[in-house]
């Protein structure tokens, strides 16, 4: 019954440090300067894609930023790995994750995930006839969802890049996928046929850490709060 | 015919484990030391059984977790039965029917393993341990508090000093949507936008009432403040009354155990849902899982109730590591009585069945850190 090392569960809850978790690539640059007007600074080469550096120290101590996909922010974070992280609502939608929340719309990287299907056959058919539609997607759970709410079953073809060749080459009667512009549909002779969801980036924050630091993360949740009312 | 290798034989089912030495050894031991504090405050241990018909097993608060039992057919009634998910629903079966005339409030205990057919994101285990407390027959803060300063002083009893309670009402959402006027499937949505604590969506489906959800969903957080922002947000009365309740429920721990650390969540009402007043759920600093969850409920028809479960897995990894019984190496031929007295004094006897040539080593091939040696206790290097 006695302790052996009463040190490792009873650090101080206060000196751990918080993780933000940032998303590669698409809206890598808008997060910059969002963070600046946070006052958070992370270290120069956090926003060069060519470093190899995954972890970055930042101006504050008590805070470091990783930077992962951005399908992998909303699993760092709702792992707990991450207390905080700055994700797209569409990685929250597929995932689903009921340890994240979403205290924050950022109001960056908008864009929207839709349906969209060879500029040939668009409007050819009629969808509530269907009894199932085989997709491309690198959103299996929404396209799931979004097909069943009609009565549809989808069989997906679960792809991470390049959907827009799955119809082009028999893998797939209709893709689901982000459009920003839709230039790159354009250029794949697709024609987007249904918005399933406008999606803008989300702050989100580890449930249990809430919880558990509330003093801490909901100091972050302010100061990003205050940030967007600048802007 | 499938070519596939066969399974290993210490492969098992998804979300099952085996408890070596010395893990199970120290995890009873940690569940007896919950029950001794439970016990101490008068609570009575019952012991319901792993299976019982459907229809009794997910009456009342047990059709929440319906969804999450593994049923089979009794072959002898050829009626469903179901194997316990959640203790609370039997411990709640037997005080409205055997223990229907005990004298109120009646306070139970109990303590046992619950399956579930699925497990969580956090974690895959679908075998739970839980031990816990009901308090039946009563609605008053004071009762709300006594679940959790107890389950504080248990806690404190395996280590655990650094505890919080997370408060909920997980009826206040509930009221305030049904006295919103939004369309139904607002309603949805915005319960699950609050849940998500997604602030954008509250937004787009709170209508009316989103300026006071979204104050309130930021509001999360130590007890103070968040009080404050129930005070101050527009209530309609009988919400009004509820948080008034949970206002009195602070008070009331903070009178019994100050050093408490209480947070709440105005807007949260997630859980296994048959709770019907303030609840709780324990947390420990710097682990992402939950150590137990507790509320308020309603017993058979319609006897006010509250507990608490507290899940002895979760708790024994936030604690402290246990140091299990040492191993004391008796040869062959010691005497009887002094092994007897190194028992009674709390050491584990490795007792030799047969003579050997070096009882030292033999003593460390069997995991020994002690041997007897003519009577005295000596350390092995």
């Amino acid at each position: 019954m006695t302790a052996l090392d009463r040190a490792a569960a009873l650090q101080p809850v206060a000196t751990g440090s918080l993780i933000l978790a940032l998303p590669k690539g698409r809206i890598l640059g808008e997060c910059g300067a969002l963070l600046a007007r946070a006052g958070l600074h992370p270290a120069p080469d956090y926003d060069d894609e060519a470093s190899r550096r995954l972890r970055f120290p930042t101006n504050e101590p008590g805070l470091d930023v990783v930077r992962v996909r951005p399908f992998d922010v909303a699993t760092f974070v709702a792992f707990g790995a991450a207390e905080i992280g700055i994700c797209g609502a569409d990685v929250l939608m597929e995932f689903d994750y009921p340890e994240i929340y979403a205290p924050l719309d950022l109001g960056i990287g908008a864009c929207r995930v839709s349906v969209a299907e060879p500029v040939e056959t668009a409007g050819s058919d009629d969808p509530t006839r269907w009894s199932r539609v085989r997709v491309a997607t690198k959103y299996p759970n929404i396209a799931r969802r979004h097909f069943a709410a009609g009565g549809v079953q989808a069989e997906v073809v679960h792809l991470n890049g390049a959907m827009e060749l799955a119809p082009g080459l028999g893998l797939s009667r209709l893709i689901v996928d982000l459009v920003q512009t839709g230039s790159t549909l354009r250029a794949n002779r697709l024609a987007e046929t249904e918005v399933i969801a406008h999606v803008t980036s989300r702050l989100i924050v580890n449930r249990t850490a809430l919880k558990t630091r509330p003093e801490v993360i909901g100091g972050w949740i302010a100061r990003f709060r205050a940030a967007l009312g600048q802007s | 015919m499938s070519d596939d290798p066969p399974p290993h034989p210490a492969l098992l089912p998804a979300g099952l484990r085996d408890l070596l030495p010395p893990e199970a050894e120290t995890e009873a031991a940690a569940v007896e030391a919950l029950m001794d504090v439970f016990a101490a405050h008068g609570y009575q241990r019952v012991k319901p059984p792993l299976l019982e018909f459907e229809d009794s097993l997910f009456a009342g608060s047990g059709q929440a977790v319906a969804d999450q039992t593994f049923r089979l057919m009794d072959p002898v009634s050829h009626r469903m039965m179901g194997l316990r998910a959640d203790t609370t629903p039997q411990v709640a079966r037997i005080a409205t029917t055997r223990l229907a005339t005990a004298p109120r409030p009646l306070r139970l205990s109990y303590a046992g393993q619950c399956l579930r057919v699925r497990g969580n994101q956090l974690t895959p285990d679908r075998q739970i341990a839980q031990a816990g407390v009901e308090l039946i027959g009563i609605d008053s803060p004071e009762a709300d508090a006594e679940l959790v300063v107890i389950g504080a002083e248990a806690l404190a009893a395996v280590g655990l000093s650094r505890i919080s309670f997370d408060l909920t009402l997980p009826t206040l959402v509930p009221a305030l949507l049904a006295g919103s006027g939004l369309a139904a499937s607002d309603q949805a949505a915005l319960a699950r936008a609050l849940d998500r604590k997604d602030a954008a969506a509250v937004r787009r489906h709170g209508g009316g009432l989103a300026g006071t959800l979204i104050e309130l969903l930021l509001a999360a957080g130590g007890a103070p403040g968040a009080l404050t922002a129930l005070r101050a947000a527009a209530l309609p009365p009988p919400v009004r009354d509820m948080a008034g309740r949970l206002e009195a429920t602070v008070a009331a721990i903070e009178a019994r155990a100050p050093g408490v650390k209480l947070t709440i969540d105005p807007v949260e009402f997630r859980g296994i849902r048959y709770h019907t007043g303030v609840c709780s759920t324990v947390y420990a600093p710097g682990r992402h899982e939950e150590l137990g969850r507790g509320g308020r409920y309603v017993c058979g028809a319609a006897e006010p109730a509250t507990g608490l479960t507290l899940y002895p897995d979760a708790v024994l990894r936030a604690a402290p590591p246990r140091q299990p019984r040492t191993r004391v190496f008796v040869p062959a031929g010691a005497d009887a009585a002094g092994a007897q007295a190194m028992r009674q004094q709390g050491y584990a006897t490795v007792a030799a069945l047969a003579g050997c040539d070096d009882d030292r080593a033999e003593a460390r091939r069997l995991l020994c850190t002690h041997m007897l040696d003519g009577g005295a206790l000596i350390a092995l290097e």
